[in-house]
């Protein structure tokens, strides 16, 4: 992955910075799912309760996943559910890739699972022959216009009716210029109706994953799961380790939180319990790694498997509103992105897409710590000897003056007297990025120190 | 077999402390649990009929097949025209599917339904309109009572339906009727 061309975060935000109606609508319309969220949350007064039951749920789990695990296993081959276990996402595709080829599928039709993306099960497929349908419209829409989701629930959230509409009569033969959301939607329909009847298999994620049941929980608004699901006899879900819980009082707690922090609905139109092959069919389930039982090794990043994928950090975010979703450098953006993903970005800059303003923290259904874990993502960053290119440079120094009075004191009346007698065109190229968008403050006459024992201190 | 122990080993030096399995200690919403079902079920695109439910929903599906609308039913005592397949596709012209929900959530306007009651799994999503019936005793406060009655050991496959399917991928503009069926009618018994 790593290649010398990849851009910063910065860089990227950049480009899509460059419309400024277009981020402005982008904040806004990302702002008001934030909106539908706070009603949602506070219609609930037990909502406090509710989320610090999902965090301990999440943290039980967690600190006993392999009994849990275990007794998920056995509890689905009971079922006549068959399990497969994956390392990482290259065994995970291999697994899948099997299991459709001894099917002779040819078309596989697939709900959303940001799993697959982590795990590039789509090139996979297609590499060897086999055609992968999106389902849901977001996902069909970006997989139509070659892209990756821009966010882990409103995957097309970057794009405008009107460009939907260019790509729908492009690729699905929709009228030139219309663009109307529910003509869009209903062709889709029609379009998508197709390929769920001619599908030989079919795909989805796992929201929860239930142990002493041995069943999935699959939750959609669209019933894209379902329509594949429950089509073809021969059905496949993708799962991480982090998705298990241990009972049905655990899935009842999330179940109230995920969808009104998502998107300020009660809950989602679906809430589907697969527990067994449908006659005559088969069922398979893939446990994958990848990374996760890594992140558990460290008492802080092993919180940010916590995360139910709500996308609710993502929606409040004020860096991500208007830096858009490609700006990351990896398939989740936003706050839970950076608290997954910073490691694995090799401009080293995405853990400082983020003011630290602990506004996704605050919104977190299981209280995963995102501002703390980005911050320890930055000090990774420094104990690995990546710092990006200037901080490197510039913060030993920072904090070597800061760490002395003297200095300190001696540079902040350097700084007074330059911004009250100097040109500020003259000054602004040592604020850095910070000063390309802002005029310089004033400055006060004298320090607060000076000011406080002149004032207050007798 | 590797794989799989690889992951257990790993998962043996997990750095988290143990913690306690959580209890829920929610006191329930239990005043009018209708009203409350209503205005869920209205807020998610749903309709209700609770007077004279059962007759109603009779002469509405008499009136479907009278004009030729291909309707499933699953509930004793409205009769449709069409039998349950054993090949899923075959209800790809579907136009009504009649189904019992086993109970319904007050909380958010969702009926249990089992594929038991639905026949055939696909039967409430392939649909173009669905039509539930649920008895009027039946509606629990909350998704934590709601769990405690779903009994998964006695069915392989069961859903929560709240409401007609909807998406709003397209410029965050609500749209009904996007997979699944396009309106959703709830007979309240």
């Amino acid at each position: 992955m790593a290649t010398t061309t990849t851009a910063n975060h910065a860089e990227k935000a950049e480009i899509f910075c460059r419309d400024e109606t277009r981020v402005d609508w982008h904040s806004k319309a990302l702002w008001l799912l934030r909106q539908k969220r706070d009603r949602a949350a506070s219609s609930l007064p037990e909502w406090e309760q509710l989320r610090e039951l999902g965090s301990e749920y999440k943290l039980h789990t967690l600190s006993h996943l392999g009994e849990y695990l275990e007794q998920f296993e056995a509890n689905c081959v009971k079922q006549g559910i068959q399990v497969h276990w994956a390392k990482n996402g290259e065994e995970h595709n291999r697994i899948v890739h099997e299991i459709l080829s001894k099917h002779q599928v040819k078309k596989l039709v697939k709900s959303k699972s940001m799993l697959t993306e982590e795990c590039h099960l789509n090139p996979y497929l297609e590499q060897h022959g086999i055609e992968v349908i999106d389902t849901d419209l977001g996902e069909r829409i970006i997989q139509l216009n070659k892209q990756p989701p821009s966010h882990i629930v409103v995957p097309a959230i970057h794009l405008k009716k009107e460009e939907v509409g260019e790509l729908f009569h492009e690729k699905i033969g929709t009228e030139k210029g219309a663009s109307d959301p529910t003509y869009l939607t209903r062709a889709a329909r029609q379009h998508l109706r197709e390929q769920f009847l001619s599908a030989d298999a079919a795909m989805t994620g796992v929201n929860m994953a239930i142990a002493d049941q041995g069943a999935i929980v699959v939750c959609t608004n669209e019933g894209n799961a379902d329509m594949g699901g429950n089509l073809p006899g021969l059905t496949l879900h993708s799962m991480g380790i982090d998705k298990m819980v241990p009972n049905m009082e655990a899935a009842s707690v999330l179940l109230r939180t995920l969808a009104r922090n998502a998107i300020g609905q009660p809950i989602t139109t679906y809430s589907s319990f697969y527990h067994g092959p449908k006659p005559g069919g088969e069922m398979h389930i893939i446990i994958v790694d990848n990374g996760r039982t890594k992140a558990l090794q460290d008492e802080l990043l092993a919180e940010s498997l916590k995360c139910i994928r709500c996308g609710g950090c993502i929606n409040t975010c004020p860096v991500y509103r208007r830096s858009g979703g490609y700006s990351y450098n990896y398939f989740i953006p936003g706050p839970i992105g950076i608290a997954v993903g910073a490691q694995q970005d090799d401009t080293n800059t995405t853990a400082w897409a983020c003011t630290l303003c602990g506004s996704c923290t605050y919104v977190c259904p299981t209280k995963v710590p995102l501002d703390k874990i980005i911050s320890y993502q930055r000090r990774l960053k420094a104990e690995q000897g990546k710092l990006p290119y200037g901080k490197e440079r510039y913060m030993p120094m920072v904090g070597k003056m800061m760490g002395s009075t003297t200095m300190f004191n001696c540079a902040m009346s350097v700084a007074r007297f330059s911004l009250r007698y100097l040109p500020h065109s003259m000054l602004k190229p040592f604020s850095g990025a910070w000063g390309k968008y802002r005029e310089l403050p004033k400055a006060p006459k004298t320090s607060f120190e000076t000011w406080y024992n002149q004032n207050r201190s007798k | 077999m590797s794989s799989k122990s690889d992951i257990l080993a790993a998962l043996g030096s997990v750095a988290l402390a143990k913690h306690p399995m959580p209890q829920v200690e929610i006191a329930p919403r239990l005043d009018d649990l209708i009203g409350q079902f209503e205005a869920s079920l209205k807020a998610v695109g749903g309709t209700l009929v609770k007077e004279d439910a059962m007759s109603a929903l009779q002469a509405k599906v008499a009136e479907l097949v009278g004009e030729g609308q291909q309707v499933i039913s699953q509930v004793a005592d409205v009769t449709g025209n069409r039998e349950t397949p054993e090949d899923p596709h075959a209800l790809r012209d579907i136009n009504y599917a009649v189904i019992d929900g086993e109970f319904a959530v007050a909380e958010n306007g969702a009926v249990w339904v089992t594929e038991q009651g639905a026949g055939i799994r696909i039967a409430p999503f392939i649909c173009e309109n669905l039509l539930l019936v649920v008895r009027a005793d039946s509606i629990v406060a909350n998704m934590h009572q709601a769990l405690k009655q779903v009994d998964l050991q006695s069915t392989g496959y069961g859903v929560f339906i709240s409401g007609p399917s909807k998406t709003a991928d397209i410029e965050q503009a609500l749209v009904i009727g996007a997979h699944g069926a396009c309106t959703l009618t709830v007979y309240l018994v």
